[in-house]
């Protein structure tokens, strides 16, 4: 699906990956309080890389699919 | 270390490399694909200016009047030219009648003898009769130059257009060959997109292209041509017949941006145009990615 190469934010026109970024990271919290409540991340070597790299995948293939 | 920890720091790892290839993959797709958010609409400006000076006495048109070509615009007033066409016409009359004396002349010496008129007298009277004659084609030719002015007193839509930020009323002096009105040919527009140069190479010349106005519509069009060259901005001017060459930063440059001229395949009957709107340009490259030149990146 082709999105919009920029989106109206409030009078600002902002490229549509910042729109992107913010959904993404929305769903990105909702995932990572589930893998948190299932205590998962205790046997993680750095819990705090780890879901920040968990994030940037998850939004860098939202993006990608995209933007294809 | 135990072998639940060496895997844990593994897999952290490996999610972590995940990561940073998806950023990468991400950024180049972004850097790397022929779209610009710095595109605008542009048509061709007639400039109309009268033809001949003379005060304004009719304006037929109003301020972004939609006019057909041919359509009267303006009227400049026509007084000095009708009383131009009669002087000339008192002049082609007083030519012609010159002529006809001399041809007369010319005749009348002509049956005469030699001892009677000398043949000197009989050769000028000739010559006269052709100079009389070239000023009576001047003078019709001077006829013709007024009447045309005096036509010219109306000026006309040379194309289909818009009439655009009209200054000039009645009762302005309009001057010759100074433009009056700008009128916008609605046949003529099309979209200039600003790509930078790292980007050229995925273009070429026939390629489809979405636009997308900052209103939303969509349109979509086809790449006619590129610009083969730009103003040098690090040297604006010479002075004194020496460069004057910017001293500019050694670490970063700039992409620069080279005009991408759009043709608009066709437009819907709802889209307003207009010169100077905003559009952002995604063309569909018809060449392969992978083998296309591409700056180093890391």
């Amino acid at each position: 699906m082709p999105l919009p190469r920029e989106i109206d934010l409030l009078g600002i026109y902002m490229p549509t990956v910042t729109l992107l970024f913010l959904v993404t990271l929305a769903i990105g919290w909702g995932i990572d309080r589930v893998i948190a409540w299932f205590g998962l991340y205790t046997y993680a070597w750095h819990p705090i890389l780890l879901r920040v790299s968990l994030f940037t995948c998850f939004y860098g293939v939202v993006a990608l699919y995209f933007y294809q | 270390m135990s072998w639940k920890k060496v895997i844990s720091v593994l897999f952290t790892l490996l999610v972590f490399s995940a990561a940073a290839i998806i950023v990468r993959m991400l950024w180049v797709h972004y850097m790397d694909s022929p779209w610009t958010r710095d595109g605008r609409v542009r048509a061709d400006v007639v400039n109309i200016a009268p033809d001949v000076s003379g005060l304004v006495v009719e304006m037929l048109v109003r301020d972004n009047q939609q006019v057909k070509k041919g359509d009267l615009l303006m009227r400049v007033d026509p007084d000095h030219y009708h009383l131009a066409v009669k002087q000339a016409e008192a002049e082609v009359a007083q030519q012609k009648s010159v002529m006809v004396m001399r041809e007369d002349d010319a005749r009348r010496r002509l049956d005469m003898d030699e001892l009677v008129v000398s043949r000197e007298a009989r050769e000028n009277s000739r010559h006269a009769v052709a100079e009389a004659q070239a000023a009576y084609r001047m003078a019709l030719a001077k006829l013709d130059a007024t009447r045309l002015n005096l036509a010219r007193t109306e000026v006309r839509a040379p194309v289909d257009g818009y009439i655009t930020n009209l200054e000039t009323f009645e009762g302005d002096f309009a001057e010759r060959g100074k433009a009056v009105m700008a009128l916008v040919d609605s046949h003529s527009y099309y979209v200039y997109g600003y790509f930078e140069e790292t980007r050229l190479p995925l273009i070429s010349i026939g390629d489809k292209a979405d636009l997308r106005l900052m209103s939303g519509e969509r349109l979509t069009g086809t790449v006619d041509s590129i610009a083969r060259g730009i103003y040098d901005r690090s040297n604006p001017q010479s002075r004194d017949l020496i460069a004057d060459v910017n001293p500019t930063f050694n670490w970063v440059r700039l992409a620069q941006r080279i005009p991408v001229r759009i043709h608009l395949d066709d437009v819907p009957e709802n889209v307003m145009l207009s010169a100077g709107l905003t559009c952002t340009i995604t063309i569909k490259s018809s060449v392969d990615p992978a083998t296309a030149p591409k700056p180093d990146r890391w």
